[in-house]
């Protein structure tokens, strides 16, 4: 052997070897273990994608200890081949026992299967879902029960549960309590209906493709779906499936992840054998083409939170190459005319939030985007005390390509799809791959997790579908085996061991439910929380080992565990050794658990009035969407309303309520009387209503001592209404009073006597230009002379930015208010007044860069050192917008294709490079023959950066714009100079529109309240609605909505106002689209 | 052997060298294949039947107005059409080959309104390489005076607002206003060219210099006209499912189908089947009434010419009434009223309902086919074998103009009225294009 030789073959070795090691995850050879399951998809059974829409479903994992040596087991389902069982015999060496053992199948198409101790003898069964009644598929799901002698006898008919139709899924889970285990069987439409329906049909049951619950009455199991609230239609694609104690009160709940247009359901357990559905209540939107979900609590507040998949590619060219979320007008009608929920193409992380609703934070999560993904499963693989997550993912084909959809197809298929497979084949070719490698992430704190694909697992073009953990070499780490389409079954061997302490319980419980399906376990080290529950169907198709995991990092011993069986008793461990794996079994003498202790102990400070006070004003947007006319702006203008002024308007001396309505409605006046609010409308600003109301302000303009009022025009849709108004107060009759003309889409306009002469001046903050969305408006200050207005001459003012905010705050100390104006694509500037006159000193006292796209601010000392600082509203985290100091978000703005209208171009970055972040189709309808010319195939498109896709020369001619910080936070004040300090993560899932400051709680200190949420973004944004609003009380404590009683997430708040009605406070929450809400604060200090 | 080949070789390049003075002779046959060529072009880049049109009509009017400078025959269209003021002049001394710059100016002006534009490259690079061979001084002046039209016409045709309408709002679906349009399934595209009515329009004097019959109020009683009409869709489909796949209906709805992007979907599996536009069918007609009538070149490019006229007319004066009745589709009245799981034997077209634009440009050609070749013209259409479709017999334009109008009813997208109306619309503005432009002398 030469030298050049052995270096080659060194390589050779080097490289193989390297392959398959990750960090965290050893490949386990199947040369080694002997598992050769291969899922392997036959040409010869003449079925293809064309015929069956799950053909690429891929096949399940079941895991667990068969013959209960101490040993996992697996078993692996086949679509089409023999379903295989291998018997663990230590050293990770296994044996096909299939045949003998006699657990193959019959069926035609296998999907998911799950190990269960279905009839209570201490031995795991076996349940195989098949497909039948489709394509020719024959056969029926298989229970397969364990004979203790490493041989099964089938035995669903005899159970009850040898059903024939789509199935995809089980959970055998005790979901009446009555100590054995139900079932709850998932299955799936098939019918390609182009049209969506109506949400309706999921009332209507299919015996085929509609979902059923099984209540197991002494081994046979009986269909109770309907009497149980269970949804059962033909348009249900069930693909995930989740049981779990969401509400924490004892019964399991079940979450149902539905693939294309049906929503996913969350059935809640009442207790009493029936369910409610209840998924628009809880969440704000779920993921569309629902996928695999799995349940943990990822947080550590003691609640289990969900993870559902779907499809959205992370690599830009896979993305701007595939087919992406509905257009805008498609949602609000499959939303608002047919009934269904907000969905959208991504991975949703839903952060239960005290089971009284669930926050989605994916996108903040950093998980969103993992390609066209089956399973994910949440444990503790690194064993640092914080959940990671591994997603499978993968297909053989992408039928939702966008060249395959509109150019490559026709050529191929022409008309004659449905009768000549030849020709399918062909059109197959042409499909392009999906062979993309596995993710897995790590769990970090503050809701983060970290990418770890590329280091802690071998990268393949593997496709994976059902997967399962356990722990398969019993060196009590978690394991991963997936069943892999058209290639040998993956063993992901978990190379943790000794680096970090861990805790594994196996739990034996009494009567038929012997492994304790059900039962949480709680565990506490120096105050941290863990907790977990056992339920086995996981993932995709799948169930993992019925054991708990906890992992440790370098602790030594848990302080406590609490163990919660199934029939609400429990048990308490102290002082247990991490690092063992413990059998637990249900002590005799349990104690009746109390439920409510895992229960945050709120309290509330807000009380919601359900009459309002008789302030009963419901906002309404008028149907008009931007991006119909400004194609290609980031987010909307015109729904900003409603605009919201307190103030006495009839001398009374009691606080009355203005309400500006949106184009085309009426603004509202409320009186204040004894009783409450009184609604009146007033004849002169009524007529007004052609106005859409983005700003109010009330104040005695003319000093005769009558409130008078001054409304911003706002909206951006027809420039001829735009201008501002101000209505002066004459024995109670408001009637229009000369103004200078300021017609620009309003935002903020806030009154003071900045010069001191006794009257009330104005500052006009102005957002945008109509149909010219990034040429900057003038602001104004306007000088009050006995009640006229005059512009006050000042090129300080003009061009701030995109304002949305200001406040007027002495922030020098010099005893003269001063303004801080804020916006989008701007950083919060401050000027000065020096006798009367401002100055921009932002450079000065608030140097970093940092624009955003500010929302709202208000003065506070947060972090009570006595001086003021500023509490600041931005976009949040929480969205497909990037941005960073060296990576700012950018937005270039001219009229790019000279035709007289005006285009943003909104690019951010991924990997060091600028993708624009629109498709070409959106692109397109704006620069068709520029880019049409250009890219004729998406292939040719995705993927191009933004100076590949738009010539530089003509980029740089537009005026562009940039972000730097999304996050929300505060400016912190250091004798004068300021530095932007962000809220932590919780603070970040949604834009903050509004804060509000009073004494909310029974201290003696001020706190603010902020909410938020926003809506206005296009269906590939999704909506901002997690966001339940929070009490901000100084830097280290903030609570959230759950903790403090309120909830106001799926709420687009615009204005928090305080009230005072007979002496008390009241919060006034003013809403975009909705009705207002009115809350009092019993605890108030007065 | 070797000094026989050596000759024959020294014989042919003496024959080409000779032909170098002939002048290049382009056949009708190389006219049809260039508007072949961009047909094919469309079906691939998909352009909706409106933007057809319009790639259509510009490439003929270069080759016409070639064609007609210094014609004993045709009149020029400069002054004719809105806009068109000038031609560039042809000095009869030039030399210039008329059909071929004819040739040259169509191709030149396809290029620019496709997105694939290799494939006019591809389909021109070989005819000028040809050309070359056989007269290059010819082909050199030729080309010069081709693409100067081309490019005057480019010109006129930069300014007929089709770029500003690119970026005009897109159509407002109102959900709670039943009778107004909205999206179809099953890919409930956006209303496809909501501007158009406002592209600038040659002959008439604006989109709605003739306005339809009014639209049928909607109603969803059941007496009322227009459910009257809703029920008769549903109806007729529901005969045409009786009588079979083999009824006459059914082939005459497939047969001018011609919509060019009909989306397929099998659950995850999706693509298009996507099919020439109704101008591209009559584009073809025109080709087979040429060939019959053995028409000349510049006979057939008048033809080409003004049939394109109008068809970019028609679907002017068309889409300005869509979208100003925005009539509500059949599918959607009859899924939320009737039948939620009908569906029409044709895809639903991405726009509104009021008129058929089938109906007015089918109609609009056929007056202007039969005053180019006469009435009772009967012919073969063979346009549709393509794409899997038997031949059909016509004994008149009129009877397929007709034919095409009522195929919208059989294939359960249009209500009569759209089709009546559309025809007597369609007339209208065919016959006033044929009284007021003066093409031959």
């Amino acid at each position: 052997m030469n030298n050049y030789f052995r270096i080659i073959l060194a390589l050779v070795l080097f490289s193989s070897c390297s392959k398959k090691e990750g960090k965290l995850f050893e490949m386990l050879p199947s040369e080694e273990s002997n598992i050769l399951f291969d899922n392997e998809l036959l040409a010869s059974k003449n079925i293809s994608i064309l015929d069956y829409l799950y053909y690429y479903n891929g096949g399940g994992v079941a895991l667990g200890d068969i013959n209960n040596d101490g040993l996992v087991d697996i078993y692996f389902t086949s679509n089409q081949g023999k379903n295989k069982l291998y018997l663990n015999k230590g050293n990770n060496k296994f044996e096909d026992i299939s045949v003998k053992a006699g657990v193959e199948s019959q069926s035609d198409w296998n999907a998911g299967t799950v190990m269960a101790d279905v009839n209570g003898d201490g031995y795991l069964d076996i349940y195989v879902c098949a497909v039948v009644g489709i394509n020719g598929f024959e056969g029926q799901n298989e229970l397969f029960i364990n004979n203790k002698d490493n041989t099964f006898t089938e035995s669903a008919a005899q159970f009850g549960l040898d059903l024939d139709n789509y199935s995809s899924s089980a959970a055998f889970f005790d979901y009446d309590l009555d100590g054995d285990l139900d079932m709850y069987l998932l299955n799936h439409a098939v019918h390609s209906e182009s049209s969506f329906g109506n949400a309706t049909v999921r009332n209507n049951r299919s015996y085929e493709s509609g979902d059923k619950l099984f209540r197991n009455d002494n081994g046979k199991f009986i269909d109770v779906s309907e009497q149980a609230g269970i949804f059962g239609g033909a348009n249900g694609y069930g693909l995930g499936l989740a049981v779990s104690d969401f509400n924490l009160d004892g019964y399991p709940d079940i979450y149902v992840g539905n693939d294309f247009h049906e929503d996913d359901y969350y059935y809640l357990n009442n207790g009493d054998g029936t369910f409610t559905e209840s998924l628009k209540q809880f969440f704000g939107h779920t993921s569309r083409f629902s996928m695999g979900v799995d349940v943990a609590d990822v947080n550590h507040d003691g609640f289990p939170d969900i993870l559902s998949l779907d499809m959205l590619p992370e690599d830009e060219k896979v993305l701007k190459s595939s087919l992406g979320d509905d257009n805008v007008q498609m949602l609000k009608m499959r939303t608002e005319k047919l009934g269904y929920h907000y969905q959208y193409t991504r991975n949703m992380l839903q952060l239960n939030q005290a089971g009284n609703h669930f926050t989605e934070t994916a996108l903040l999560s950093g998980i969103a985007a993992t390609d066209w993904s089956w399973s994910t499963l949440f444990g503790d693989y690194d064993q640092d005390g914080e959940q990671d997550i591994f997603v499978s993912n993968g297909i053989p084909k992408r039928p939702n390509d966008l060249d395959y959809v509109k150019y490559y197809s026709n050529d191929q298929i022409k008309s004659k799809i449905s009768t000549t497979k030849l020709l399918d084949k062909e059109a197959l070719k042409r499909m392009p791959k999906g062979n993309v490698t596995n993710y897995v992430f790590q769990g970090a704190a503050d809701l983060q997790f970290k990418n770890r694909s590329k280091d802690w697992i071998v990268n393949d073009s593997i496709i994976s579908n059902g997967s399962g953990y356990a722990d398969i070499d019993n060196d009590g780490d978690l394991d991963v085996i997936t069943n892999n389409t058209n290639a040998i079954a993956s063993v992901y061997i978990n190379k943790t061991d000794a680096k970090a302490s861990y805790l594994k319980l196996k739990l034996r419980f009494t009567g038929k439910n012997t492994f304790g399906i059900g039962a949480k376990v709680i565990s506490y080290v120096g105050g941290k929380k863990q907790f977990k529950e056992l339920q086995t169907t996981r993932g995709f198709q799948s169930s993992s080992e019925p054991i708990i995991h906890f992992g440790y990092g370098k602790t030594k011993q848990i302080d406590s565990l609490v163990v919660v069986w199934p029939d609400k008793t429990y048990q308490t461990l102290k002082k247990v050794k991490t690092s063992q794996t413990l059998t637990i079994k249900a002590n005799k003498d349990r104690k009746v658990f109390d439920y409510k202790t895992l229960h945050p102990s709120v309290s509330p400070i807000f009380k919601k009035l359900q009459t309002g006070l008789g302030i009963d004003y419901t906002h309404q947007e008028n149907d008009y969407v931007d991006f119909l006319v400004q194609k290609l702006i980031p987010y909307q203008r015109s729904d900003r309303g409603a605009a919201t002024a307190i103030g006495d308007l009839n001398g009374d001396g009691k606080e009355d309520i203005f309400f500006g309505g949106s184009k085309g409605k009426k603004a509202v006046i409320y009186f204040q009387n004894t009783t409450g609010f009184v609604k009146k409308e007033l004849v002169e600003i009524e007529k007004d209503s052609i106005f859409e109301d983005a700003s109010a302000v009330i104040g005695d303009f003319n000093n005769d001592r009558r409130n008078d009022l001054y409304v911003s025009s706002g909206g951006g849709e027809n420039a001829a209404d735009l201008e501002d108004r101000l209505y002066l107060n004459k024995n109670n009759q408001f009637l229009k009073a000369a103004l200078p003309k300021i017609a620009q889409n309003g935002s903020v306009v806030k009154a003071f006597d900045y010069d001191k002469d006794g009257d009330l001046d104005l500052f006009v903050g102005n957002n945008s230009i109509n149909n010219r969305f990034g040429t900057l408006p003038d602001c104004y200050l306007l000088n009050n002379n006995k009640g006229v207005f005059t512009i006050v001459e000042n090129k300080t003012f003009q061009n701030i930015g995109m304002v949305t905010d200001a406040v007027f705050t002495d922030f020098n100390k010099d005893g003269k208010a001063d303004l801080i104006v804020i916006g989008e694509w701007m950083k919060p500037t401050f000027f000065a007044n020096k006798n009367g006159k401002f100055t921009d000193i932002t450079a000065t006292v608030f140097p970093e860069k940092s624009n955003g796209l500010w929302q709202s601010i208000i003065p506070f000392d947060i972090d009570q050192d006595g001086d003021q600082d500023y509490l600041v509203g931005n976009w949040g985290m929480n969205s497909k917008f990037k941005a960073s100091k060296d990576f700012p978000m950018k937005m270039y703005y001219d009229d790019f294709d000279t035709n007289g209208n005006y285009e943003t171009i909104v690019a951010v970055e991924k990997e060091g490079k600028y993708h624009a972040i629109l498709g070409l189709d959106e692109l397109a309808e704006q620069f068709s023959g520029m880019l049409k010319k250009k890219f004729n195939s998406y292939k040719s498109f995705a993927g191009k950066t933004l100076e590949e896709v738009f010539d530089v020369k003509m980029l740089e001619k537009g005026k562009l714009f940039e972000v730097h910080n999304l996050k929300s936070g505060y400016l912190k004040n250091d004798n004068g100079k300021f530095t932007f300090i962000p809220f932590s993560n919780k603070m970040q899932v949604a834009p903050i529109t509004s804060f509000v400051k009073s004494n909310f709680d029974s201290d003696a200190k001020e706190e603010v309240f902020a909410a938020g949420n926003y809506f206005g973004v296009s269906p590939f944004h999704s909506r901002f609605d997690g966001f339940s609003g929070a009490l901000i009380k100084n830097e280290k404590t903030i609570y959230l909505g759950n903790q403090i009683g309120i909830d106001l997430t799926q709420k687009a708040v615009r204005h928090l106002d305080i009230i005072t009605f007979n002496g008390k406070k009241y919060m006034l929450v003013t809403i975009n689209n909705k009705k207002v809400e009115v809350y009092e604060m019993p605890s108030t200090k007065k | 052997m070797k000094t026989k080949i050596f000759s024959l070789v020294s014989i042919m390049l003496l024959f080409i060298s000779c032909k170098k003075n002939q002048s290049i002779v382009v056949t009708t046959n190389e006219y049809h294949a260039a508007i072949d060529n961009v047909t094919q072009i469309m079906i691939h880049d998909i352009f909706s039947p409106p933007v057809a049109s319009r790639i259509f009509v510009y490439p003929n009017i270069a080759a016409y107005e070639v064609m007609a400078q210094n014609s004993k025959t045709y009149i020029s269209l400069q002054n004719q059409l809105n806009g068109l003021d000038s031609i560039p002049k042809l000095d009869s001394k030039s030399g210039v080959n008329q059909p071929l710059a004819a040739l040259i100016a169509h191709m030149e002006l396809s290029k620019q309104l496709v997105f694939s534009e290799e494939i006019v490259d591809k389909f021109r690079d070989s005819l000028y390489q040809k050309w070359t061979d056989e007269n290059e001084e010819e082909f050199i002046v030729s080309k010069e005076y081709g693409l100067k039209v081309a490019e005057r016409i480019k010109r006129w045709m930069g300014k007929d607002n089709y770029k500003e309408t690119r970026t005009m709002s897109k159509f407002s679906v109102y959900a709670n206003q039943p009778g107004r349009w909205q999206p179809t399934p099953p890919s409930y595209m956006d209303a496809v060219e909501p501007h158009w009515g406002e592209i600038r329009t040659m002959v008439l004097d604006s989109a709605s210099q003739f306005k339809p019959k009014p639209a049928l109020p909607f109603s969803l009683s059941k007496n009322s006209p227009f459910f009257k009409e809703v029920q008769e869709v549903y109806d007729i489909s529901k005969e045409m499912i009786v009588k079979g796949d083999n009824s006459e209906e059914i082939k005459i709805a497939q047969f001018w189908d011609c919509n060019p992007y009909v989306s397929v979907s099998q659950g995850h599996m999706m693509f298009a089947k996507k099919k020439i536009t109704p101008g591209a069918h009559w584009m073809g007609i025109v080709k087979i009434a040429s060939k019959k009538s053995n028409a000349d070149f510049a006979k057939t490019v008048f033809a080409y010419t003004k049939t394109s006229i109008g068809i970019f007319e028609g679907f002017i004066s068309c889409w300005n009434e869509k979208f100003k009745s925005n009539v509500v589709r059949p599918e959607t009245v009859i899924n939320q009223n009737i039948d939620e799981n009908w569906k029409p034997l044709l895809q639903t077209p991405p726009f509104p309902e009021y008129t058929s634009g089938h109906s007015v440009v089918s109609m609009c050609s056929a007056s202007i086919l039969t005053s180019v070749f006469g009435d009772n013209f009967s012919y073969t259409d063979d346009t549709e074998v393509q794409f899997g479709l038997p031949k059909r017999k016509y004994r008149s334009f009129d009877a397929a103009a007709k034919e095409a109008a009522m195929s919208r009813l059989y294939g359960g997208i249009h209500y009569k009225a759209a089709i009546v109306n559309g025809i007597d619309h369609g007339k209208t503005i065919g016959e006033f294009i044929e009284a007021k432009l003066k093409m031959i002398k």
